[in-house]
Parts: structure tokens; C-alpha cells; sequence
């Protein structure tokens, strides 16, 4: 059951509504975490085992940390000392067996199979078998939040929760289990444990924000999948050009997808009172890579430039590094080489946590070259627009950046879609095989799966989510807005969105149910 | 807090950091402008700033950066 499923938003999450409503406020909380435990359930079964598992040991040693904070701060000096150890010995400890767990999980295949092919290489008798795993829902995502809460509490940037409600709740919350965003304790707490009655005003913006997000899942992303399917599944039968309209359809349909579903997952939240941080801001409108990467998928971003990049950053090596590279490379190569220690494993984690194939690390490893290349050339992309006296500003530069953030994103989602590495390589070496634009106006792309129709409403679909994104880049509070407008035209935008996703959306004869993809990492 | 400012004008001399008070919630000041203007800091001050003090609060703002400064002298 996932939050575009008639299941979850005529059934269950109605229910939970109305059991919401009606518990007694100081049951709230419960309410909440029965739901999400049966949410988690009807996805995952017995594996709940895991997510109850992940919150008494993070319960737990939240605890046991703050413990050892408030002995650290009546002990002696040299007590001290034997504190803070111990401190980071309890933190290792959470955070081995959360990673184990999920390596172990997740990983063990690939880990073991990649063992198996290097002891072959070097004729060393090993061999693995795959095991057949399924993986408890949303379990990428609430390790990190786990982690996340147990370093915060160890750098004593929060006190550790003492009631194990708040702690089930925060790790199991049901609108993001499935797909984040990742929350950061310091971040939602506050208006998940409110447990405030539920509010007309919230119940619309909630559904408005819901039916935004189906109308990019159902009418565009699921729509586009079609011709993404037929392209990747042959791509033996497709070259040139086909190609890139595979690839470009892929990175519209994931955007699509996944702000869709995290539009269903705000507006959820929204209905409960409960404000869940955005996961995008306008991606496409990035000056650069690593601008892109502020504006997708946002909460997984600053989990690793707070959790991994910082504190790599300020390791001890690096400082040493530091003071070292000052005084005899100077400042430009002590940057290059800092910013490539911090990044590297950033970008390794960031391709690996999406799945345990080699072509998310490739992936990864992309974007982390491209954004070095980035560091390594910004002084003389200075100079140049210095000497030249363009203002980056202006339209014609701003579009140059737009069509090279496009050729980068597109050819990441490339290889980010293929089945394998091997298979990435193979369909972007077939882009230059026969590249023939005019295939695109021959009617070649009517035999992707898709009709004349379904192209017209992708692309009014796509000039309306468009719109929105450029009204928001320009700090329009729509939601707000619309409120202002005159009753009969609000509620004409309200229906006529509600008929878009009913009139026009991709199910029925001739689609099939898609799966909501960020749920699968 | 001068020699802050001459550290803060030699990363970008282009904002105004008396006058600004969201360097990072604003996103004016990136992670790397952070990671450099941290190792300026411990340098310039002879303190040492862990990944736990990295937190937009302490870095939004010229006074609170040397807020956090004192703190950290005051603690050595």
C-alpha cells in the first residue's frame, strides 16, 4: 500500500483521520504509531520487527548518552576524559549495529558476490550464493533518521527523548516512512508530538498538496513511464536520439514521481498538524551541480554535509592537512585537496545508499567528479566573466547553465535508470550511433508506448507544474494566494485539478500500477 | 571581531556581513565557504571547532560567530 493507492487515501487514511479526531489528546501519539506500526504491516508484515528493533535500541542509547552528559558535567578532569570516551564508544556502538543491520540487508549480496568474482580473479576457492532478502519498508530511511538523532544527542545539539511514544513516533511517522523526507529530530518533534485536533484549514491544504502530488504522479510521471519502460527493457533496439528522449523522459518522470509523493507526504502531514521539511526546491533552476543537489532530494543532502562532509572536514587529518597545505600549496590546492576528501565519501555514500548496484556508484562517483571539476575551474570562470564583463545574471548565460545542467542531469539519470553499469555504457555509446533528429517528427515516438494524446498531456502537465515551480522560484506563496481568490475561481482550481487526476490520469486499459520508485531504495 | 570580518571579506567580499543575519539558512554562505571560513577561524584564534559547533546558528551571523568564538576561548 503506498500513498497514491485508492487503499490508502480512500481507506486508511480516512480512518486515521477519524481515530485521530476522536482520541483523547494524550492518546494521540498512539494513535499515530498504531497506524504507522499497521502501515508498515500491510507493507512489510513481520519485519516490523526490525523498525521496532531500530527504535528501543535508538531510545536507548539516546538515553545512555544523555546519562553520560550530565555525569561528564559534574565529573573531575580526568574523569572527564574517561567520559567522552565512553560517550563515543555508546555512539559507535547505536551506530554499528544500525549500519550492520542494514548493510547486512541490504548489501550482503552484492558484497558477497563482488567477494566471490575478486577470490575468482585471484583463484582463491570462494563462492557465494545470493540469499533472497526482503528489505523492511522505508529502512534506508529511518536508519539515517536513527543515526541522525544519536549524533545530535552526542554533540549535544539535543537532549535525548526519554518517552519511548515520541521516539516510536519520530522513527515510524506513516506519511514518511515510505519515502522520507529524512527528518532530523531537532527539526519535527516539536509538531509531531502537538498532537494538535485536526483543523478545517489544515485538512485542505493537506488534500490540496495531495492531489498536486498525484496530479504529477498519475497524469505525468506514471504516463511517461511507459515510453521509459519500452526504450530501457530493449535498449538493444534503440540508438541515437530514441536514447536521449528515454533518458530526458526518465529524469522528468523522477522528478515528477518523487516531488509528486513527497507532496502527498507533506500534505498528509499537513492534515495531522504536522510540518515535514521539503525535499525539493526547483531543482532544474540550479546554477550548477552542486546547486542541483541543494534543490533534489534536500533532506538526504543535509544528512550527509552534516553527518559525513562536516565532520570529515574538520577531522583531525584534514585540519593537519590544513595548516600543512596553507603554508606550502597554497590556499587554491588545500581547498582542492580538502573539498575532495569531504566530498569523496559523500558522493560513494550518496550512489550507494540508493541500492547495492554498481551503476549507483558510478552515479555517485559522477557527480562527484563533475563537482570537483566544478571547485577546480570556479577561479578562472571568474576571471573569464571578469575579463569579459558578463554578469551571470544575465538571460543568455543563465540559459547556457540550464541547457549544461540539463546534458549532466540527463546523462546521470541515464546511467541511474539502466539495469546494470555495463548496460548504462552500452545505451550512452548508442546515443552517437545514428543520431537523427528528425525522428522525432517522423512519428518514430508514437511506437514508444504511448499515443498523440498521452504526449499532449504530459506536456500541458509539465507546463503547469512549470508554472507553479517558477512562481514558487520567485517566493510566490501560492497556497496563500489562492486563498485570497474569489470562492468560484478557487474552487474551479480545486475541481479542476481533482477531474485532471480523474479524467486524465494514467490507469485503467493500457497502464499499468506503478510502483512509487523511491520506495524500492 | 575585526580580524572575523578581514577573514569573511577574504572568502567573498561581495555580501555584507554586518548587515546579513541568515548567512546559511539564507544559503549565502555555502559548505565549503563554512569548511574554509572554519579552518580560518581555528587559525586565527588558536581553537578547535568540532563538527557538533557546524550548525546554522552559530554561523548566520557575523555576532554570532564570534559568540561562538568566545565561548570556545573562554572554554580552552
Amino acid at each position: 500500500m503506498a500513498y497514491h493507492t485508492t487503499l490508502f487515501l480512500f481507506v486508511f487514511l480516512p480512518l486515521a483521520l477519524i481515530c485521530y479526531h476522536f482520541a483523547p489528546q494524550k492518546w494521540r501519539g498512539y494513535v499515530l504509531i498504531g497506524f504507522s506500526y499497521l502501515f508498515f504491516w500491510m507493507n512489510s508484515k513481520e519485519l516490523l520487527a526490525y523498525l521496532i528493533g531500530t527504535t528501543l535500541l535508538t531510545h536507548h542509547i539516546g538515553i545512555w548518552l544523555d546519562g553520560l552528559t550530565i555525569k561528564e558535567a559534574n565529573a573531575e578532569a580526568e574523569e572527564k576524559k574517561q567520559i567522552k570516551k565512553q560517550r563515543k564508544r555508546v555512539l559507535l556502538l547505536g551506530i554499528v549495529i544500525l549500519l550492520g543491520v542494514l548493510i547486512s540487508m541490504k548489501y550482503q549480496n552484492f558484497i558477497g558476490l563482488n567477494a566471490s568474482r575478486v577470490a575468482e580473479h585471484f583463484s582463491i576457492r570462494y563462492s557465494f550464493d545470493p540469499v533472497a532478502i526482503v528489505l523492511p519498508l522505508g529502512i534506508s530511511f529511518y536508519t539515517l533518521q536513527a543515526i541522525g538523532y544519536m549524533v545530535d544527542v552526542y554533540w549535544k545539539k539535543i537532549e535525548a527523548d526519554y518517552s519511548l511514544e515520541k521516539t516510536a513516533l519520530f522513527l515510524s511517522f506513516f506519511p514518511q516512512i515510505m519515502e522520507g523526507p529524512i527528518c532530523r529530530y531537532s527539526d519535527t518533534a516539536d509538531t509531531l508530538y502537538k498532537k494538535s485536533p485536526l483543523k478545517l484549514e489544515n485538512l485542505q491544504h493537506g488534500s490540496l498538496r495531495i492531489v498536486w502530488g498525484l496530479f504529477k504522479k498519475i497524469v505525468i510521471a506514471d504516463r511517461l513511464a511507459v515510453v521509459v519502460k519500452t526504450v530501457f527493457d530493449s535498449y538493444a533496439d534503440y540508438h541515437g536520439i530514441i536514447i536521449v528522449v528515454a533518458a530526458l523522459a526518465y529524469t522528468i518522470q523522477l522528478y515528477m514521481e518523487f516531488s509528486g509523493a513527497i507532496d502527498m507526504v507533506i500534505g498528509t502531514g499537513v492534515m495531522f498538524g504536522v510540518k515535514l521539511p521539503e525535499n525539493f526546491r526547483q531543482p532544474f533552476f540550479a546554477e550548477n551541480a552542486s546547486g542541483f543537489w541543494r534543490r533534489w532530494h534536500i533532506t538526504l543532502g543535509v544528512w550527509f554535509k552534516e553527518y559525513i562532509f562536516y565532520p570529515v572536514s574538520v577531522s583531525k587529518i584534514v585540519k593537519k592537512w590544513n595548516r600543512y597545505g596553507r603554508k606550502n600549496v597554497g590556499k587554491y590546492w588545500t581547498k582542492i585537496v580538502t573539498s575532495a576528501v569531504a566530498l569523496f565519501p559523500v558522493w560513494l555514500c550518496n550512489g550507494i545508499w540508493h541500492g547495492p548496484r554498481w551503476s549507483y556508484i558510478f552515479y555517485g562517483m559522477y557527480y562527484f567528479t563533475l563537482i570537483m571539476i566544478g571547485i577546480l575551474l570556479e577561479p578562472i570562470r571568474k576571471k573569464v566573466l571578469q575579463t569579459l564583463h558578463i554578469n551571470p545574471k544575465q538571460l543568455w548565460y543563465r540559459a547556457l547553465q540550464f541547457v549544461k545542467l540539463m546534458v549532466i542531469v540527463i546523462t546521470g539519470e541515464l546511467f541511474f535508470r539502466a539495469d546494470s553499469l555495463r548496460i548504462g555504457v552500452r545505451m550512452f555509446r548508442s546515443i552517437f550511433q545514428d543520431f537523427q533528429p528528425s525522428i522525432l517528427f517522423d512519428g518514430n515516438l508514437l511506437n514508444l508506448g504511448i499515443d498523440n494524446l498521452d504526449f499532449m498531456v504530459i506536456l500541458v502537465g509539465c507546463m503547469i507544474v512549470l508554472l507553479v515551480d517558477l512562481m514558487k522560484e520567485k517566493k510566490v506563496a501560492l497556497t496563500e494566494k489562492l486563498e485570497h481568490w474569489r470562492l468560484p475561481i478557487r474552487w474551479s482550481v480545486y475541481y479542476g485539478l481533482i477531474l485532471a487526476v480523474i479524467i486524465f490520469g494514467a490507469y485503467g486499459e493500457g497502464y499499468q500500477v506503478i510502483d512509487l520508485i523511491y520506495a524500492g531504495f | 571581531m575585526d580580524k572575523l570580518l578581514e577573514i569573511l571579506n577574504e572568502i567573498d567580499d561581495s555580501i555584507d556581513y554586518e548587515a546579513e543575519q541568515a548567512l546559511i539558512d539564507d544559503q549565502i554562505l555555502d559548505s565549503f565557504g563554512v569548511i574554509t571560513l572554519v579552518s580560518e577561524i581555528e587559525e586565527a584564534y588558536d581553537i578547535e571547532l568540532e563538527a557538533a559547533c557546524i550548525v546554522p546558528e552559530n554561523f548566520n551571523s557575523t555576532q554570532a560567530m564570534w559568540a561562538m568564538i568566545q565561548k570556545k576561548i573562554e572554554e580552552k
